[in-house]
């Protein structure tokens, strides 16, 4: 069986020579762009505590949104409830225009694919961990397919690697490329480069803005760097106590932080 | 039932209790050597003497009363033990929606069907006097069996919540994100029966097999009843453990596919379902 959306192949990227350019940025006339993501009125509470504070954004359709804030300002919480694995106890999400409620999780969170501060990849190959969202939907991905998103990701020959050898860096590299395995609409990054070494937080950055800027994907990342923001974002959101304190373009943080 | 019982009480009280007194001479005798090293521990073993000498007279006043009924008053038993066991092995599961239920299910199903095919096979007695033993035999191995495959897969499923949630975030089905847990709590609970079984007879002489000697049953036969028990044990062991597992694993996530059994909050019913559809 193919993979749903089949995936190009492409050239690996070489690193050195790439720097985020001005030019990579999209308009800024972000309001002519259609909406990829909503939310209205989101909010999150456990027990005794607000994690969310009643957030309403828009995410036009392939924007980069930076969500930053101090520690414990509901940032990872935000993303979480972006494709539900944390459910709000308040407003909801619009994915498409529609209400992600009424879209089953799995293929919400297909479409919505999440790359988290660690890997989590599961036991076995670099090749059995990329396979396995388009194998929960029983579509078997071709090695050729496997091959090039490795190639994407800057893996090449990793296929038959077993993940326990590989370092932080290319963990995480993996990690990206099961999730573009999934094709998804929405990339949601929750600090992907939190936990690497300099050297590494670096080479994935740069692998996670060719990636969107390339497939022109809407995404939302977390970072409790503003360079990392002023560096991939079109725009920023400052979040405070779990509540929106700011949604400014990239810029105006930048100069601000 | 109560001459008889008075009867018997009257022959046997006074030889058991002089047995005991020579036991709790040797034990207080222990408890004095402790002192000498500073281990204090007199008035914690008095008190558990006494206890346990009340608790197990009671408990044979109860036998013998209870012995002389039918075979519907032993079941009646062995539901109640059914039950006992259910609460002793939810315990494990703190938290969790239903629990004693779920672990109910879980141990009725597993002795209730080895039980019922021994009967139906001849294997077992409705005599009062053997199903009652026997069947607790079997009810209290699947409530351990139940207990261990809830620790055991709260305590994997908890220390693994990265990767569970990572099979969530690609659209895996609950299911399949904590089947390796599901895996190797079946088999944490299956594997002290396993072992009870290889160390038949070598290691230990189980109590079935020396009072049906000591009753004068043939020694061969002693033998392959009580091999027939030990696998009874696994099978419900196993039936138990296994569906206990399943049931705890769809308490685990919420209905929109949210793990919900978490570290440091010992599955408190949270928020998340609240607006969960």
């Amino acid at each position: 069986m193919s993979h749903a959306t089949p995936i190009k192949s492409a050239p690996v990227i070489e690193y050195a020579e790439y720097a985020p350019q001005e030019a990579d940025r999209r308009p800024t006339d972000w309001a002519a762009q259609a909406i990829a993501v909503e939310t209205k009125n989101l909010s999150r509470a456990v027990v005794d505590k607000v994690l969310v504070r009643d957030i309403s954004v828009q995410v036009q359709k392939g924007e980069v949104l930076a969500v930053v804030g101090p520690s414990g300002a509901g940032k990872s919480s935000f993303l979480r409830l972006l494709n539900r694995l944390d459910e709000a106890t308040g407003g909801t999400v619009l994915l498409d225009g529609e209400d992600y409620r009424a879209i089953a999780p799995r293929e919400l969170r297909r479409r919505v694919g999440m790359v988290m501060q660690m890997a989590y990849l599961f036991p076995g190959t670099v090749a059995e961990n990329i396979a396995f969202g388009p194998l929960q939907r029983h579509q078997t991905m071709s090695q050729e397919q496997i091959k090039a998103l490795l190639d994407r990701v800057a893996l090449p020959g990793y296929q038959d690697r077993d993940v326990s050898t590989l370092s932080g860096g290319e963990a995480q590299r993996v990690s990206l490329a099961r999730t573009l395995a999934n094709s998804p609409e929405v990339l949601l990054l929750d600090e992907p480069t939190s936990a690497l070494d300099e050297a590494s937080a670096h080479g994935i950055e740069e692998l996670v803005l060719r990636v969107i800027r390339e497939r022109q994907m809407t995404c939302v990342i977390v970072t409790h760097d503003m360079q990392q923001a002023a560096r991939i974002a079109d725009r920023t959101m400052y979040l405070e106590a779990g509540k929106l304190v700011a949604v400014v373009p990239t810029n105006g943080v930048s100069h601000a932080g | 039932m109560l001459a008889e019982l008075m009867q018997s009480l009257s022959s046997d009280v006074s030889r058991g209790m002089a047995q005991a007194a020579g036991a709790v001479t040797l034990c207080l005798a222990v408890v004095l050597i402790c002192r000498w090293f500073a281990v204090h521990v007199e008035r914690e073993t008095v008190l558990s003497l006494v206890r346990g000498l009340v608790q197990m007279v009671f408990v044979g006043i109860v036998l013998a009363l209870l012995l002389h009924g039918n075979a519907l008053v032993g079941m009646l038993i062995l539901l109640a033990m059914t039950f006992a066991a259910a609460v002793t092995a939810s315990r494990r599961a703190q938290g969790i929606k239903d629990a004693l239920l779920l672990c109910f299910y879980a141990i009725a199903a597993g002795a209730g069907v080895v039980i019922v095919g021994m009967l139906a096979t001849g294997t077992l007695h409705s005599d009062i006097a053997i199903l009652v033993p026997v069947g607790s035999m079997i009810i209290a191995n699947a409530m351990n069996a139940c207990a261990q495959s809830i620790e055991r897969f709260s305590a994997d499923v908890t220390a693994h919540v990265g990767q569970v949630e990572a099979g969530l975030a690609l659209g895996a089905e609950p299911a399949v994100t904590v089947a390796p847990y599901v895996q190797s709590a079946v088999y944490a609970s299956l594997l002290p029966r396993l072992d009870m079984l290889k160390s038949l007879g070598l290691v230990w002489i189980p109590g079935v097999m020396a009072g049906m000697m000591v009753s004068g049953a043939s020694p061969i036969y002693a033998g392959i009843y009580q091999f027939i028990i030990v696998v009874m044990i696994l099978a419900a062991s196993g039936i138990a453990g296994l569906l206990v597992t399943l049931l705890i694993r769809t308490r685990a996530f919420s209905p929109a596919a949210q793990l919900t059994l978490r570290p440091g909050e010992p599955h408190k019913p949270r928020l998340a379902a609240v607006n969960a559809q």
